[in-house]
């Protein structure tokens, strides 16, 4: 608290951007990976699925925390009050699970997209983020072997798995721009060295780490940069997952839990 | 997915603190040693409760069970360190030994 007292309000609302912006990006995958429990390709995959999505939605609560203590906001407020359209996620997280090779694809351009974002985070001059950026790191780096693991084992598979693959790459590509998305009054974030690098220069940063591995697999990808209003679109899919995971929060709104 | 490779089964293996015993902690179903590896961690060792964990493929385990060799048919009492008393021998060579020194 003492802290953000300290900010200037400019900064105050970016350093809350980004906060929001990382926050729901992680608590969004979380929930729609958590939608193969029980049913994921055999069962120590389905621990380990699960598992990895509570990792997210853990992130998520720590990120929500943190900008619960600079807004002086209840983090489950802020993760369960809020309408569809108030949410910041970009627009990867926007679809529904689909089948396995869709998980994959989009939990690998995830994870990387993530590892890139998490590399400048924890270089962060907001100490507090930076702390938590470093502690996040350390389980990403598991995730990303183990959506790696995936990506390589699907790539290697069959035709019809591997042209499934290569279906969803393609299609998901332009939206996974999405997670370097300007944020509003970046450029004060720059400044203050909050975020040390401009999410221009982390998206060249992952497009440069992941064409190489994507294009022998889905062929070459169109270029693509990430859109103004990349964590602005909402889709009928996110809406559905919206009402899934706010319906214990939204049954009694004055339970304690 | 149709086209799951064939499973193996890998036997897993942890230790709860530096130097303290390999343990038996029980086993995954796995393609291939890298998911096997993810998934032993995800059994054995996401509750922080494990130090170090060896994941060992069953097939290159070398089982022996054959009671020919194991639990074989005559007495062998003499192998076992209970086999010998030296009680009584030991308690006679410390008093040997007070004996000289006390000269």
């Amino acid at each position: 608290m003492t802290e953000a007292l300290g900010l200037e309000p400019a900064t105050r609302d970016a350093l809350a951007e980004l906060l929001l912006a990382t926050a729901d990006d992680e608590f969004v995958i979380g929930f729609w990976d958590s939608e193969w429990t029980g049913i994921a390709p055999m069962l120590e995959e389905d621990v380990a699925t699960s598992s990895v999505a509570q990792d997210e939605i853990g992130h998520a609560k720590a990120l929500y925390e943190l900008l619960g203590e600079l807004t002086d906001e209840d983090p489950d407020r802020i993760a369960y009050g809020r309408e569809p359209d108030r949410y910041r996620h970009a627009s990867l997280l926007n679809h529904r699970r689909g089948d396995w090779a869709f998980t994959v694809a989009r939990r690998y351009l995830y994870e990387t997209a993530d590892a890139v974002r998490l590399g400048a985070l924890a270089r962060s001059t907001h100490q507090p983020l930076a702390l938590l950026a470093g502690k996040m790191r350390r389980e990403e780096t598991y995730h990303l072997l183990h959506a790696d693991a995936w990506l390589r084992r699907l790539a290697d598979a069959p035709a019809d798995v591997r042209a499934r693959l290569a279906d969803a790459i393609r299609t998901l590509w332009p939206d996974a721009q999405d997670v370097f998305a300007p944020l509003a009054g970046e450029e004060e974030l720059v400044r203050g060295g909050m975020l040390p690098t401009p999410m221009r220069a982390l998206h060249a940063d992952w497009q440069a780490r992941v064409r190489p591995v994507l294009e022998p697999i889905a062929g070459p990808l169109p270029d693509a940069a990430p859109r103004l209003d990349g964590r602005d679109r909402r889709s009928r899919d996110f809406a559905w997952l919206h009402g899934e995971f706010t319906s214990v929060a939204r049954a009694d709104e004055r339970a304690t839990w | 997915m149709s086209t799951a490779p064939a499973e193996r089964v890998w036997e897993v293996f942890r230790q709860e603190d530096e130097g303290a015993p390999m343990v038996h902690a029980g086993n995954v179903n796995a393609p291939d040693d890298e998911l096997a590896m993810h998934y032993a961690r995800e059994f054995y060792g996401r509750r922080g409760e494990s130090h170090r964990l060896w994941i060992v493929a069953r097939d290159a385990i070398t089982e022996l069970d054959d009671p020919d060799l194991l639990k074989p048919p005559f007495d062998r009492s003499h192998k076992k360190p209970g086999g010998y008393i030296i009680k009584h021998k030991l308690e006679a060579a410390k008093q040997r030994a007070l004996a000289e020194t006390g000269e």
